[in-house]
């Protein structure tokens, strides 16, 4: 690897420039010191242990570790899921589970095998390298577009109501609805596919540079991980979707309130 | 304790010429209430086929519970709802909400050209049998007074008015058994009010209507259900 490690003073020179949004808070009266505090903290926390976490991960490259460690990506994206859109767990896990995995692993082992051409797709570095890129902008996605859902679905319950008795099926009178959550899911990847190069390096690219690829190597990549988060995203968003109508409604197409959280 | 609420002994029955009377909708032994408040206590009550059915008690007092139980936005806590000889379940729902018309006290239409809307609304799957029968259309447009052009306008742009009449209008060329109908002349002047009213009464449809407006009651074709709370205290007029 060409590039340079980042020692001691590196990373203390880097937090040094806290202080920055630290002043903007007692400037601005912004009220989140703790929080800025809290959440570098964790942040260093949990990136140093992954980092050893992986080190091992990356050394053993055994199958079952490489998987077993995905599928903790993957259930932990699901409860953020689940949490931020206010779902009851217990009713939601598992679909809201296989909404994201089925995606990401379907796309995940597809890349791996004719993208990228790899003998081992189970090989840790891309298994879970990609995985986690997948699964990071999925999240993001599934979190915009069910909330979206839900939040609709009570505003506009009467709109819902008379649809059905005008002769709409359940999923014909959610369509607008779900049309709209799709597209608020989908819609910041589309435009960042589109601006992507002239306004933002993304992580991955800036990565492969950095770690000494050519940057020819590294826009191809690129390229090919965009799309695949693409598809990704929409892939898992209407699969939740999915899972909302046929879980949320019961045998008379009325929404079941008891399978969601107040707000 | 059995409520028996036979509204029609009461009523000079007329009957029409080779017609026997059949029974629309039946509610029998609904038990129905929100927290502490009963609305429905063992509630028997049925209405025969073609019937004018004015609901007029304060707000709050369960009319729209009733609509909502018929059409099956809610479930009784006990008894059963019968649509034309079938009981209301979850496997006759979707033919028994295919027998009304409703209209809501809140009139959305979606996005989009008003004509584009309505051509959406008939090919919505239950509909897919009927349909659009553009002069029938166009007549209703006009004993309703709404302009044909506004069809190739926004629906965004309507008035509450406007959006009344369309959805009635909407309703009517879907041809169905039971009109049910929330406040639908409240965005309407005098003479568009009793055009509304007169269309709903002279047809031979079993017609429900939620109103406070006075000519409703007036008219003698209309049979008053008006109770005040609790339905003990149910009466006919």
């Amino acid at each position: 690897m060409d590039s340079k490690d980042l020692g001691f003073l590196s990373l203390l020179l880097v937090i040094v420039l806290l202080t920055i949004p630290l002043m903007f808070n007692y400037l601005l009266k912004l009220n989140i010191g703790k929080k800025i505090i809290i959440s570098v903290s964790r942040m260093c926390v949990q990136l140093f242990l992954v980092g050893i976490f992986l080190k091992y991960i990356f050394e053993f490259n055994s199958l079952w570790l490489n998987l077993a460690w995905l599928m903790f990506m993957i259930v932990i994206s699901t409860i953020s899921v689940i949490n931020t859109s206010r779902l009851k767990k217990k009713i939601f896990f598992v679909p809201i589970l296989l909404s994201v995995a089925i995606p990401v692993l379907t796309i995940l082992f597809y890349f791996n095998k004719f993208v990228v051409r790899l003998d081992n797709i189970f090989e840790a570095k891309y298994l879970i390298a990609i995985g986690g890129m997948l699964l990071g902008n999925l999240l993001n996605g599934n979190i915009i577009g069910a909330n979206n859902f839900i939040n609709n679905i009570r505003k506009a319950e009467r709109k819902y109501f008379a649809d059905l008795m005008l002769g709409a099926t359940k999923f014909e009178a959610l369509l607008p609805n779900i049309r709209e959550s799709v597209l608020a899911s989908i819609n910041p990847t589309l435009a960042s596919i589109a601006t992507v190069g002239l306004v933002s390096l993304p992580g991955m690219m800036t990565g492969q540079i950095l770690g000494g690829a050519s940057p020819d190597a590294a826009v191809k990549y690129q390229l090919a991980i965009m799309i695949a988060i693409f598809v990704t995203r929409i892939l898992s968003i209407y699969f939740v979707l999915i899972m909302i109508i046929k879980i949320g409604f019961d045998d008379f197409d009325i929404l079941k309130k008891e399978c969601f959280l107040e707000k | 304790m059995v409520y028996d609420f036979q509204l029609w002994k009461h009523v000079k029955k007329v009957p029409i010429k080779g017609v026997i009377e059949v029974k629309m909708i039946e509610f029998s032994n609904i038990t129905l209430g929100f927290g502490n408040k009963i609305i429905f206590d063992d509630f028997n009550y049925s209405i025969e086929s073609g019937k004018k059915i004015l609901l007029n008690s304060p707000s709050g007092t369960g009319k729209s519970t009733l609509f909502g139980l018929m059409l099956g936005f809610l479930k009784p806590e006990k008894g059963q709802v019968i649509v034309d000889n079938l009981v209301l379940n979850a496997g006759t729902i979707k033919e028994i909400r295919n027998k009304y018309g409703y209209l809501s006290q809140d009139i959305e239409f979606g996005e989009g050209k008003v004509l584009y809307i309505i051509r959406e609304i008939f090919n919505y799957a239950q509909n897919r049998g009927v349909q659009l029968n553009l002069n029938l259309l166009n007549n209703l447009m006009d004993y309703f007074e709404i302009e044909s052009s506004l069809l190739e306008n926004s629906a965004r742009s309507l008035s509450g008015g406007e959006k009344q009449r369309l959805m009635i209008i909407i309703l009517l060329l879907l041809n169905k058994d039971i009109y049910l109908l929330d406040e639908p002349t409240s965005a309407l002047d005098e003479s568009l009010k009793s055009k509304v009213k007169e269309y709903f009464l002279g047809m031979q449809k079993t017609v429900f209507v939620i109103s406070h407006d006075k000519l409703w009651e007036k008219d003698k074709r209309v049979t008053i259900l008006n109770w005040q709370g609790k339905v003990g205290n149910i009466y006919g007029q």
